[in-house]
């Protein structure tokens, strides 16, 4: 049981859409609450999905977790609030949630590379453009600077 | 279609005949609360279409906190939802809290409570006056104003700063209320029934400002609970879902106050909603004020508020424990806590994931803002496109907290 005493479901990512009808319909928990994922920086299944729904009868709340690669089932279709928490996944993440009616970018402008919350990008940098490195890569080519503020 | 458009003569040409006009409006429009931004399809003055578009004030908060100790980020939090600094940081605190398993002295709990009233007082008065506003009532605005002016005097007073506070932090609050300033508001208080009288005299049997909100942009109860908005919108669409009440936090369960609901969700219910909204919030500030006790408003876990400054002179051990906290900071046990509090706007929660460091591994704020939002194509498709700025205004939504 975690810190806050939220009751923690984990299914596989294939089992996902059906954990969810579950949920809403035989616990109850009907009201989707929230959406995000974490980057747990593993070799296999990186994204760590979480879910949060609440029960009006029981008002109690309920996580439900999965892990990915890059993709995972959308449940826009059934749930229409969470239409944005996917895009935002989606956005800041890279996962992409198949089914999706608009799987666009939310947050950043439309032609932005990269996913800014995943682990592996840098806070705070900028493309690097000194001669030595244009020399090395070319004008104008993406230098991921590593540092100096790096996890 | 719905009554929203009951002004307008119906157009008899066949749908192919007319021609849709695409309207851009926003990110800079005074009406959008921010940098909002829709793309209307307009058929004639129906908004056919609507579909928001935000990101504009993303500034990657979630990002920064991972690269923050925990202290360091309460100072984002108040960036979020910069109408509800206290709530926000309140919530942040309780989650952390909840991941340390910390406990904080009564009189922290019960200025919390105030603090929180007196913050959703100043955000419910901030939406009155702009919601007048945008229906073309200015003179609301200013009484609005002269009131929450009060309001941010007394958070000037105890924390130096009006808007963006930071003072309540993981283990308590930074520094004591004064009494002298408990005393002005409770004096503020005892004015404010009065105040918010006023208000409803301009406003709510106002035959031009219920033109503009009645019927218009209705939300039912199925509608709401499925595109996962929260808060006065949810109330106004007949659902008494209040996490003061139904998952109480910093003792609301021991306070006396009602959930306000409406009967329609539209417009005017919400503007109801909220009104009721701040009278509860005055019942809850003066019972915080006559239960509140003495004592220290700061934890003793002396690994998650520094120890006083006399201590210093005098003890080695608190000299450790305040080195270790302002170079590494807190350090909660690995794990993951969620703590949803009842913001002005909704529900409002940090989803914080520590992996036993210094620094969070994750933090996520479910903002209401960003919920309630997705509600906004509901509101208006099908209604006249001037009562968009009427639906916007009633979903109160805060940029800030939208992009995060």
């Amino acid at each position: 049981m975690p810190a806050d005493g939220i009751p923690t479901v984990r299914v596989p990512v294939a089992e996902l859409a059906g954990t969810v009808e579950r949920i809403r319909h035989e616990l109850g928990h009907n009201r989707f609450v929230d959406l995000t994922a974490i980057d747990r920086l593993t070799r296999e299944e990186r994204f760590e999905l979480v879910y949060l729904f609440y029960s009006m009868q029981h008002n109690t709340w309920l996580r439900l977790k999965s892990r990915t690669d890059s993709e995972a089932p959308s449940i826009t279709p059934d749930i229409p609030g969470a239409n944005w928490y996917e895009r935002e996944v989606f956005d800041l993440f890279g996962v992409r949630f198949a089914g999706h009616p608009d799987l666009q970018r939310i947050m950043l402008p439309d032609d932005w590379q990269g996913h800014p919350l995943r682990r592996s990008e840098p806070l705070g940098s900028e493309p690097v453009d000194f001669t030595v490195t244009r020399e090395a890569y070319g004008v104008g080519s993406q230098v991921a600077g590593l540092g100096e503020e790096h996890v | 279609m719905t009554s929203d458009a009951r002004h307008l003569t119906p157009d008899t040409r066949e749908q192919s005949e007319r021609e849709l006009l695409t309207v851009n409006m926003g990110p800079q429009h005074p009406s959008t609360h921010g940098v909002l931004r829709l793309e209307l399809q307009l058929d004639g003055e129906v908004v056919v279409h609507c579909r928001p578009v935000i990101g504009y004030l993303h500034t990657g908060i979630e990002k920064t906190f991972e690269a923050k100790t925990y202290v360091q980020g309460v100072v984002l939090t108040d960036r979020m939802d910069y109408l509800n600094p206290l709530g926000n940081n309140l919530a942040y605190a309780l989650s952390i809290e909840k991941l340390i398993g910390c406990e904080i002295p009564e009189r922290a709990t019960v200025l919390r409570v105030l603090l929180a009233e007196f913050t959703r007082i100043a955000s419910h008065l901030m939406f009155v006056g702009s919601m007048a506003l945008d229906l073309g009532a200015s003179s609301p605005f200013l009484y609005v104003w002269r009131e929450r002016e009060k309001i941010l005097d007394f958070f000037e007073r105890m924390s130096g700063v009006r808007m963006m506070t930071s003072f309540i932090r993981p283990g308590g609050l930074v520094s004591d209320v004064e009494p002298a300033i408990v005393a002005d508001m409770s004096r503020f208080l005892d004015e404010m029934p009065a105040y918010i009288d006023s208000y409803e005299e301009l406003l709510t049997a106002n035959p031009i400002f219920r033109e503009r909100t009645e019927g218009v942009g209705t939300l039912s109860a199925d509608e709401a609970l499925d595109l996962a908005v929260t808060g006065p919108i949810l109330r106004a669409s007949t659902i008494a879902l209040d996490l003061r009440k139904s998952n109480p936090y910093c003792g609301y369960d021991s306070y006396a106050f009602e959930i306000p609901t409406g009967t329609v969700g539209d417009c005017y219910d919400r503007y109801l909603v909220r009104v009721a909204e701040m009278r509860e919030s005055v019942k809850l500030c003066r019972q915080a004020i006559d239960r509140l006790p003495e004592g220290s408003v700061r934890t003793e876990d002396r690994k998650v508020m520094p120890p006083p400054r006399e201590e210093l002179a005098k003890s080695m051990e608190a000299v450790i424990h305040h080195f270790k906290l302002w170079t590494e900071g807190i350090k909660p046990p690995a794990g993951e806590a969620y703590v949803g509090v009842e913001s002005p706007r909704g529900e409002l929660g940090f989803f914080v994931v520590s992996d036993g460091t210094g620094r969070p591994v994750r933090v996520h704020e479910r903002a209401p803002s960003f919920a309630n939002l997705q509600a906004l194509p509901k509101l208006t498709e099908g209604g006249a496109v001037a009562d968009v700025v009427a639906c916007i205004a009633s979903l109160d939504p805060i940029m800030g907290e939208v992009d995060r």
